[in-house]
């Protein structure tokens, strides 16, 4: 195998053989050591809940991860390939100013307001005028949890990056992790109660445009709630939700039979 | 086949329920201990056998001088052929780039880790002095197609476990811890490369699999002429094993659809890969007939060997030539490619099984038959039967592989389509394509 | 190739090939040469169940029945130390087999083999065994063994060499009497000596005056499975041309009737 051991020599059949054994080893290590080196400093630059959500995305099936656009109707079938920031994405502008003009808000039953700007994981973000804002939970997110749901908040002074998990809904037998709509620093927590869940100082300049905002709020509300009777169809039992009929203050005691673990993954993005 | 992404009825006592990929569906945790409890006490057994032999020595087999190669070897080779879909899967998603492989390449990585790992397994007990393997690497014989298929398999196995090490980290719970999911990330950046890697050294050991049998000169029966320094079964043994690949991975994929009761790949994935597996078939049986015409015509009988000297012996006959090339190569590769155009599933299952079985009865013959054939003009011909340690060996081995195979499935999320079927079949069969013009 | 120049020659010694003349007519099938051939190379006897199908027999004697007829014939097969194209010395994954350059006897070094058999499977003449157990002598016997013989383990494979150890034993004789290279006869294997008839001459190929190239230039001398190309270099000879004409056809005919002695 090396030089000097018994049965080595410097013919060619040798050392083409073992200079490919060898090219092959070192091929092998050297992209385990690229992984471990990518590792380190992933973690150094703390990219974790970066990465975490990228990958998260990644698994979402495809009906999860239409582009907004699509839900308007102005991209149809359209998929976002960038984790849903429109931060970064060259063609949001675009469709954003085409929708600017004559995009008409659907109602359907489930309250929203124009002040605030929401997450595609069903969390909103409502600016104030001291520099910080109010973050908190949609209208649907609300009644899928149902009131006896008991909410976990990070504690003041944590940092937050967004789509990191925020915090945490918590029922009999589900669980619901809620990502973070912005990135920042939690200054104080507020309660269900209060309408709001957490106040944060935003890292850096605020910029919201990956955000749900305007008209076509209704219309991702509407898409969700298709998507919601997608779920709970197999085992729903009672009146379908969207006839029309106004949905329930409680969902999960009103469909007990739904697999509610899954429910909530597909709901909050969480795969 | 009931299949529900979302339990119509209050859900099975599930204890291990955390650790499932999310909107999938499996069985009760006590279902599934009931149906690795066979394997599990098949394993046992096998362990058992195997450590006789490593405890007492090979004497407990029923090989023997002349039969120095027994059903080991033959079921070896034939599990890495088949498990040949794992490093083309590879070479077909990542360096060619067809995107619709991702549906099992998964499965493919972890079908074809438990091929090899289970392939050396079984040869660490079919060597004689199995703690002396290193000497191949520390004193190769670098003529040796031997010494070529050592390194290559165990550089191999190292990649496949590489590859499978991510689909681990992905874990439910697993993918929790948050180092794991950033290393998996990273490795999964890197994977290309193994891919690449992988696909040159399978390229080589499938093909060196064959060099074996096929530079034994001293073996008209197996010798062949070839190019270079390579027999043409070097050539064949790669071609076999990149056409039954694809066709194993069909009957694997379908027969977890069956014992699940869930559907896990879309019908279009099947229909391309018999496509694959016909068209290699077909170039296959092609080479196989020129190979086989210049191998009876012109190299065994420059050895001083006539062609019906090979067949004169029951249960030998020439029937096995007109079963491998004709029954299991060349009516195969057709079923293939007319069902991969139109036609129901159960014959394109049907041709990949014919196809695998015909890769099966390649090695069997280079195997067995080439020990069985007498070479020195007095002497007799034999046959050869495994007895009970050698089978229950191997049979240790596939109740490995069907275990690992089951934690697999169970825990970790082998078919990425299984997801979006299952909810499309809850939804109703209309909308089941729905998702495909997103892609 | 892969044996070139490994043992390190101080004193240039003659280029030998050794080979032998096997005549198959003076071969009474008596089994004498099995014998020595075990004794000499401390072959255990192996447990009851160490039929000819596992025994370790380096030297196997065949008797040929021609079908329909009275004639018989009795084969000694071993090693036939073949030169040109060694079969399993290309195969062995680990150069375990060595082809000596100097004396031409293949070389299988038991402590190096890992035991995959691929050398045997290579064989033509399945000259080759294996020790599929565990060494072992009945009580007593172990003070019979050839101290210059190391017994082989359990798991490796092992053949003829000609008795190696008396080679080695005739050339440190040799050396001791200040000679370089060895007079004929000094070194024979057991076999040719245990021959109650005489029947295998032993000597160096390369040396055109010996008596075996004598014979085994002559018209009655033949190799088994010549076409191969692998150079035996151990020949037969036989005035039957029955049993020449068997060395013509390759495999097996099935018109001969064997048993094994």
């Amino acid at each position: 195998m090396f030089p000097g051991v018994s049965g080595f020599e410097w013919s060619v059949a040798h050392v083409i053989f073992l200079g490919a054994f060898f090219t092959v080893l070192v091929v092998i290590l050297a992209s385990l050591t690229a992984a471990a080196i990518r590792y380190l400093r992933a973690w150094r630059e703390r990219r974790a809940a970066a990465i975490r959500w990228h990958a998260e995305f990644e698994e979402l099936p495809p009906a999860e991860r239409l582009c907004r656009h699509a839900l308007t109707g102005t991209a149809p079938g359209r998929l976002c390939e960038r984790g849903f920031d429109c931060r970064t994405c060259a063609e949001h502008p675009a469709f954003a100013a085409r929708e600017a003009q004559g995009l008409v808000a659907v109602p359907n039953g489930i309250d929203h307001s124009p002040d605030r700007f929401y997450h595609r994981g069903h969390a909103w973000v409502e600016p104030q005028a001291d520099g910080t804002v109010l973050v908190g939970m949609d209208e649907l997110a609300e009644r899928l949890a149902g009131p006896a749901a008991t909410v976990e908040l990070p504690p003041p002074g944590a940092v937050l990056d967004t789509h990191s998990i925020a915090w945490q809904v918590q029922r009999e037998g589900a669980v619901a992790r809620v990502l973070a709509p912005i990135a920042g620093r939690v200054e104080e927590t507020g309660s269900r109660e209060q309408g709001w869940l957490l106040r944060i100082r935003p890292e850096g300049k605020l910029d919201l445009r990956h955000l749900l905002h305007g008209p076509e709020v209704a219309a991702w509300f509407q898409s969700e709630l298709e998507r919601l009777q997608g779920l709970l169809a197999p085992a729903a039992v009672g009146p379908t939700l969207a006839d029309g009929g106004l949905l329930v203050d409680d969902l999960p005691t009103a469909q007990p039979e739904a697999d509610w673990d899954h429910i909530y993954s597909a709901m909050f993005l969480r795969p | 086949m009931a299949d529900m992404a979302v339990s119509r009825f209050p859900e099975p006592a599930v204890l291990d329920k955390g650790w499932i990929p999310r909107g999938v569906s499996r069985c009760s945790t006590a279902q599934f201990l009931g149906w690795l409890s066979p394997w599990v006490a098949l394993l046992l057994l096998g362990l058992y056998a195997g450590w006789m032999c490593l405890r007492d020595g090979l004497y407990h087999t029923n090989m023997d001088h002349r039969f120095v190669f027994g059903l080991w070897i033959f079921l070896d080779l034939a599990i890495i052929a088949l498990g040949a879909g794992a490093f083309f899967s590879g070479f077909l998603f990542y360096i060619l780039r067809w995107h619709e492989m991702g549906a099992v390449i998964r499965s493919a990585v972890v079908l074809g880790f438990l091929c090899y790992s289970g392939a050396v397994v079984v040869l660490m007990v079919d060597v004689g002095q199995p703690l002396r393997a290193w000497f191949t690497f520390w004193h190769p014989n670098t003529h040796s197609m031997l010494a070529e298929v050592t390194f290559c398999i165990t550089c191999y196995l190292i990649v496949l476990s590489i590859e499978y090490l991510p689909l681990v980290l992905k874990n439910r719970k697993l993918s929790q811890i948050p180092s794991f999911l950033v290393f998996e990330f990273q490795l999964h950046k890197v994977m290309p490369v193994l891919a690449g890697v992988g696909t040159f050294l399978s390229f080589f050991h499938q093909g060196s699999l064959g060099g074996l049998f096929g530079v034994m000169y001293g073996r008209p029966f197996a010798y062949r002429e070839g190019f270079g320094i390579w027999p043409a079964t070097f050539f064949l043994f790669i071609l076999s094993a990149i056409a039954a690949g694809p066709a194993f991975l069909m009957l694997t994929t379908w027969l977890t659809e069956k014992i699940s009761g869930h559907r896990l790949v879309r019908g279009s994935v099947y229909r391309l890969m018999a496509r694959t597996s016909g068209v290699l078939l077909t170039a296959y049986v092609f080479f196989k007939c020129v190979d086989t015409v210049i191998w009876l015509n012109s190299t065994s009988q420059q050895a001083g060997f006539r062609p019906w000297e090979f067949y004169a012996w029951a249960p030998f006959g020439s029937w096995v030539l007109f079963l491998e090339i004709v029954v299991l190569g060349l009516l195969p590769a057709l079923i293939l490619l007319r069902a991969s155009e139109e036609g129901p599933r159960r014959w394109l299952l049907c041709g990949a099984a014919l196809a695998c079985a015909g890769i099966v009865v390649n090695r069997l013959v280079f195997t067995i038959q080439t020990l069985a054939l007498p070479t020195l003009p007095f002497d007799e011909f034999r046959t050869y039967l495994p007895n009970w340690v050698e089978v229950a060996t191997f049979l240790g081995v596939v109740a490995y592989a069907v275990i690992v195979y089951s934690l697999s499935f169970r825990y970790l999320t082998l078919f990425p389509q299984e997801k979006e079927l299952a909810r499309a079949t809850a939804r109703g069969p209309q909308q089941e394509e729905i998702h495909v013009s997103g892609r | 190739m892969a044996a070139q120049a490994k043992i390190p020659t101080p004193p240039p010694q003659k280029q030998r090939r050794y080979g032998m003349v096997i005549d198959l007519d003076r071969c009474t099938g008596c089994g004498a040469c099995m014998t020595a051939c075990a004794v000499e190379n401390n072959v255990p006897s192996g447990p009851p169940e160490a039929d000819e199908r596992k025994g370790i027999n380096l030297m196997r004697v065949f008797t040929v029945r021609e079908r329909n007829s009275r004639r018989t014939a009795f084969i000694p097969i071993l090693c036939m130390q073949c030169g040109d194209r060694t079969p399993c010395e290309t195969v062995c994954p680990q150069q375990a087999v060595e082809v000596d350059p100097l004396t031409g006897i293949v070389e299988q070094m038991p402590q190096r083999c890992l035991g995959c058999r691929y050398c045997m499977a290579a064989c033509p003449y399945q000259a080759r065994t294996f020790n599929w157990w565990d060494p072992a002598w009945p009580a007593g016997m172990e003070t019979t063994l050839n101290p210059g013989v190391a017994p082989r383990m359990r798991g490796v494979v092992e053949k003829c060499d000609l008795c190696h150890s008396r080679l080695h034993a005739a050339e440190d004789r040799a050396a001791a009497e200040g000679r370089r290279d060895l007079n004929p006869g000094e070194y024979v294997p057991a076999c040719v000596e245990a021959c109650p008839t005489q029947a295998i001459v032993f000597g160096d190929l390369a040396d055109k005056a010996s008596e075996v190239s004598r014979l085994a230039a002559q018209p009655e001398s033949f190799r088994w499975l010549e076409r191969l190309g692998t150079g035996p270099k151990v020949y037969y000879r036989t005035r039957r041309r029955w049993v020449r004409d068997l060395a013509r056809q390759g495999g097996a005919a099935p018109n001969q009737e064997v048993t094994r002695g």
